[in-house]
């Protein structure tokens, strides 16, 4: 059940998964969905470009929230990026 | 003002070299014969683009017989809608597929019956299946998005397990396992196929164990057959509040089913706009919101999650489109569900000899296959990594 992304894991979109919607409300398309973004979560997956790892995207994170604890950090991350794998968004 | 669709149910034909005996499509042959011509369906996607619409599913019949497909799909795609072919497959060569995928396709669905030949090729009404699975090896050598769906009923459920293991070797990336809903052919064909609640139990059993063994690989989507649940589901995520469905000739409608109501008139996109039809017709008014609801719906805390149910089930079971629908355990009308329950579950050796007797769609119509019986779409909040909001529409309901 469990799949942790690792530190070198480079996330990418999955297959038939893309980018859409408006500059104001950005969001991605999967097969019969979409995720409308903002926050961390857009701001994770603008960076799943199968080349940035997990460290180069909790880096960035930690960096844009300082004062945050980045073990938090990087356990909300890959648990979010478990999650939308397990949704077939993503993979790594 | 209503708000906007998130997606468009596009059924470019009833033509199908199918004949299942669940199919969604009208059971009344329509004397209408001329389809939506190549530049009004290209129209209608641009307007649905405009509208904030964000998916096109490309259904019928079987959408493969449009032999305008490849522009229909780069017209959507030119909108910047995400595009998705529900297909039997029937009619796809590989060089077809690369045209389809040059056109900017997205998504692939492809229909099983069954993971055995026989039987799969008696549901479709059609020596079907051994091609469908060679293509199944070709989209997967694609780099496409590519989902199974496989309907499941009494006649296949017993040997759930050995279809998954099935789809599993063609390895998709999402599966939908899709209880037959009770519309269409399938009202007509449900003695045959409504299954047991010991089959249900233990295909919910059998669903669990192997999402979890296909979890990160395989996404396994399955839903509950309505006539089982406690509550109904929240059919089309309400009327005309997230999707809308365009037929062959141009009429739109919230659903699949909505065409058996009476004394509804559904516009066309011929002579109206689709933003006029979604904010302005009466039919898409006609259940938005909450003022039609009768008791026990109209006080009930979760009216707001299930809109009362389908109203094209109360109007099919109860008689009348503005009852609770029949399904739900506080519906005044729920004694006819289980009136419905109580005899499949009964009679045994009713079920076995059923299956000989179906109604096969036969019209000059040709009816399609199975895969997108009735439209649902939920909801979900996301809690990790900010307020981000997920939609997920299903191609079966929940």
């Amino acid at each position: 059940m469990t799949n942790e992304p690792e530190d070198s894991s480079q996330p990418r979109l999955a297959r038939g998964c893309r980018w859409g919607g408006t500059d104001e409300n950005p969001v991605v398309l999967f097969p019969e969905g979409a995720i409308s973004l903002e926050g961390p979560g857009k701001q994770i997956l603008e960076q799943c470009d199968g080349v940035r790892t997990l460290k180069d995207i909790v880096d960035r994170l930690t960096a844009l929230y300082k004062g945050s604890d980045p073990e938090q950090i990087r356990r909300d991350v890959s648990l979010f990026l478990q999650q939308l794998q397990q949704k077939r968004i993503v993979d790594y | 003002m209503a708000a906007n669709p998130l997606a468009l149910i596009a059924e470019l034909t009833y033509r199908c070299p199918l004949h299942c005996v669940y199919c969604s499509n009208p059971i009344q042959a329509t004397r209408e014969k001329s389809e939506l011509t190549t530049a009004d369906w290209q129209r209608v996607f641009a307007e649905a683009a405009k509208m904030g619409v964000l998916h096109v599913h490309l259904t019928g019949g079987e959408p493969l017989g449009r032999a305008d497909l490849e522009e229909l799909i780069a017209g959507a795609a030119s909108a910047s809608l995400y595009t998705n072919l529900i297909t039997s497959g029937v009619g796809l060569s590989q060089a077809r597929l690369a045209t389809l995928l040059e056109a900017g396709l997205d998504h692939i669905q492809l229909s099983f019956q069954d993971s055995r030949e026989e039987a799969a090729d008696w549901i479709a009404g059609a020596r079907v299946h051994a091609r469908k699975t060679e293509l199944a090896h070709m989209i997967r050598k694609e780099k496409i998005a590519f989902t199974v769906n496989l309907v499941v009923h009494r006649q296949n459920l017993d040997h759930l397990e050995e279809m998954l293991q099935f789809i599993e070797q063609l390895e998709p990336d999402r599966v939908e396992i899709a209880h037959t809903q009770y519309y269409g052919w399938a009202l007509q064909n449900r003695s045959t196929l409504l299954p047991t609640r010991a089959q249900v139990e233990a295909s919910q059993k059998t669903i669990a164990a192997a999402q979890q063994r296909l979890a990160g690989r395989v996404r396994l989507d399955s839903v509950t057959p309505d006539y089982y649940a406690r509550f109904p589901k929240a059919c089309m995520g309400g009327w005309g509040r997230k999707l809308m469905l365009i037929d062959p000739f141009g009429r739109v409608l919230p659903c699949h089913a909505a065409g058996v109501l009476p004394g509804i008139e559904f516009e066309s996109v011929r002579e109206r706009s689709l933003e006029w039809i979604w904010q302005e017709s009466s039919a898409f008014q006609k259940f938005r919101g909450e003022t039609w609801m009768q008791e026990p719906c109209r006080s009930c805390a979760k009216r707001a999650e299930d809109f009362g149910g389908c109203r094209c089930q109360a109007f099919l079971l109860a008689g009348d489109a503005n009852a609770t629908d029949p399904v739900c355990s506080l519906a005044p009308e729920r004694h006819l569900v289980n009136e419905i329950v109580a005899t499949v579950n009964a009679d045994l050796s009713f079920q076995q000899s059923a299956f000989q007797q179906s109604t096969l769609p036969q019209t000059s119509l040709q009816p399609s296959a199975f895969s997108q019986t009735a439209y649902s779409q939920t909801l979900l909040p996301q809690k990790v990594g900010g307020r981000n909001r997920f939609w997920s529409y299903r191609t079966n309901p929940e």
